[in-house]
């Protein structure tokens, strides 16, 4: 036997045994096949954020703020409104749709969903409801989590009382020239009015009673923002009007409202004016504020502008101490941004999106930018605790 | 033989009307009709009650100051000082007709704007025109005296397709109404 020919059996030997290795390393790491499932979400925690589509994009998609990744959507068409159950155990939608697509009959109703499987878990008709949306006060859930309020305007000014533990429409209120709720604890709840009031409705089942406190605001001359936060803790709204007044208003069976104070002096500028050809910073946006709770500091998008340019998006963040009515922070943003909102945990972290949107989330530790999301969505942003 | 029984023609035709409607829908469209019917005409008034408008070239606001008279079809048109969303005239329609297949509203919200050929303000009803998609072409947000929904006929996020036979928002008109002082 040559030396050649010697080679070529031992190749061959080595090949056949590589193979044979092979064939039984194979069989060994053959992947189990594979069956499709879902997945359980966790509750609502407190980092999360909840993002509205807005107009161009259907669903609400759930982002963890501290990761930055998407851990689901809830199903919200165009002109929902959405809010949390309080215990974290439901998410609601409050939403409008037609037998053949956008005609045919309407049906208006509150759409429940489990928070763990995302699975709808009842509807509750209801009469009917606005059609608005970027709104986070037309449709507000009781700090108890028994009742929520729903506006209707068709075009006279209505609140839907839905009972959600019975899961079932309890009275329609005719509530005219007031809008825009917030929860008012033993009592209803209570809305923003024309007169420039606050409205107070006393429900007691079917049954109603509704009255007004003196007038504190303009609706014409300087509004407020319906876009407003309620803190359960406190009960107590807090307002922000186009020039840059803040008020505290103490809910109970008749709202007392503080002296407001100016955002503009509160950061060592002049106030703001309601008059043409006076360049200031002015809030600005659909949700131009946000509030942390345990600390109570405000969170506002703030802009360079005149008078009358409330929807512009905010090149700063302001942040403001209630308490101290001082504004202890401007954080310049790397884009505008239209709307905003703050986790309530112990390190806040704000989340925003811009028209466009994307969404950022910035530490307020040190201010700086976490995440960004491209098509995360453009409407409002919900986190949970936040009422 | 009777040539003419206005009883049996009549019976005849409210059995005919009653078999194609239901009471709950002609309560339905007369009651939108009641409450849209007057507030239409209210809304401009009182608007004009409330602005007790300086037409100072100080207080024009910033709008006002660049707004022009040419091109309807363009955002800074004087008309359009308070519309928010797409304007007809890039739709198919006009500055106060809506395109074809589509349904004018009869209630709108309102705007005070001000005419530069002749520097007086004018009432403004936005009306939405329905029952389409969305046009999406020139989509213009301008918030002159633009209030919130609290004091509905001056916010312009309401979808105001009320009356309509479908509340789907296709586009707005900017329907010149009179002066305003």
């Amino acid at each position: 036997m040559t030396r050649t020919a010697v080679r070529r059996i031992a190749a061959a030997g080595v090949g056949c045994a590589l193979l044979v290795t092979g064939t039984t390393l194979w069989a060994q790491s053959a992947p189990e096949p594979e069956t499709s499932d879902v997945v359980k979400m966790e509750p609502p925690k407190p980092d999360w954020f909840f993002v509205d589509g807005g107009w161009n994009m259907p669903g609400t998609s759930i982002f963890d703020g501290g990761t930055g990744k998407m851990k689901g959507m809830v199903e919200t068409r165009r002109l929902a409104d959405f809010a949390m159950d309080p215990s974290g155990k439901y998410y609601y939608v409050s939403e409008t749709i037609w037998s053949k697509g956008d005609r045919g009959t309407r049906q208006d109703m509150v759409s429940i969903y489990d928070t763990v499987d995302l699975k709808l878990q009842a509807e509750i008709a209801i009469p009917g409801r606005i059609l608005i949306g970027s709104r986070k006060n037309n449709f507000i859930v009781s700090g108890d989590g028994k009742f929520a309020y729903i506006y209707n305007f068709n075009p006279t000014s209505l609140v839907n009382v839905v009972d959600l533990s019975r899961r079932k429409f309890v009275a329609e209120i005719e509530l005219p020239g007031c809008a825009s709720l917030m929860p008012n604890p033993g009592v209803g709840f209570s809305a923003l009015c024309s007169d420039g009031t606050i409205a107070t409705v006393a429900v007691n089942g079917t049954k109603s009673a509704i009255t007004h406190g003196d007038p504190f605001f303009s609706a014409t001359d300087d509004p407020i923002f319906d876009n407003f936060t309620y803190d359960k803790a406190k009960n107590q709204t807090i307002f922000l009007s186009y020039t840059g007044l803040i008020y505290t208003a103490t809910m109970g069976p008749s709202p007392t409202v503080s002296k407001p104070f100016s955002i503009q002096a509160a950061a060592g500028i002049r106030p703001g004016e309601t008059k043409p050809l006076e360049l200031n910073w002015y809030p600005g946006g659909r949700q131009p504020m946000a509030l942390h709770r345990p600390s109570g500091h405000l969170f506002v998008l703030m802009h360079m502008g005149e008078y009358w340019s409330h929807k512009a998006s905010g090149s700063e963040v302001w942040e403001i101490d209630l308490g101290a009515q001082k504004v202890v922070k401007r954080h310049v943003l790397e884009e505008p941004m239209n709307n905003i909102e703050v986790s309530q945990s112990a390190k806040p972290l704000l989340f925003l999106n811009g028209e466009e949107g994307t969404a950022v989330v910035i530490d307020t530790a040190n201010w700086e930018q976490k995440h960004k999301i491209e098509q995360a969505g453009a409407g409002t942003i919900t986190v949970a605790g936040a009422s | 033989m009777r040539k003419f029984d206005a009883d049996a023609m009549g019976e005849r035709l409210l059995r005919r009307f009653a078999g194609g409607t239901s009471r709950r829908g002609i309560l339905a469209r007369i009651g939108t009709a009641l409450v849209a019917a007057p507030a239409f005409p209210l809304l401009p008034v009182s608007r004009a009650d409330a602005a007790k408008p300086d037409r100072s070239p100080e207080a024009k606001t910033a709008f006002a100051r660049s707004a022009q008279s040419k091109d309807d079809t363009k955002c800074d048109y004087w008309r359009y000082c308070a519309i928010d969303g797409a304007l007809c005239t890039c739709c198919g329609g006009g500055i106060h007709s809506c395109p074809a297949g589509a349904e004018p509203s009869p209630v709108s919200w309102v705007g005070t704007c001000i005419n530069p050929d002749d520097g007086k303000a004018y009432l403004i009803a936005y009306r939405d025109c329905c029952g389409k998609p969305a046009c999406g072409q020139c989509n213009c947000d301008n918030t002159d005296r633009e209030t919130q929904l609290y004091m509905p006929q001056l916010n312009n996020d309401v979808i105001w397709c009320f009356g309509t036979s479908s509340m789907e928002y296709h586009c707005s008109t900017a329907v010149l109404v009179g002066a305003a002082s």
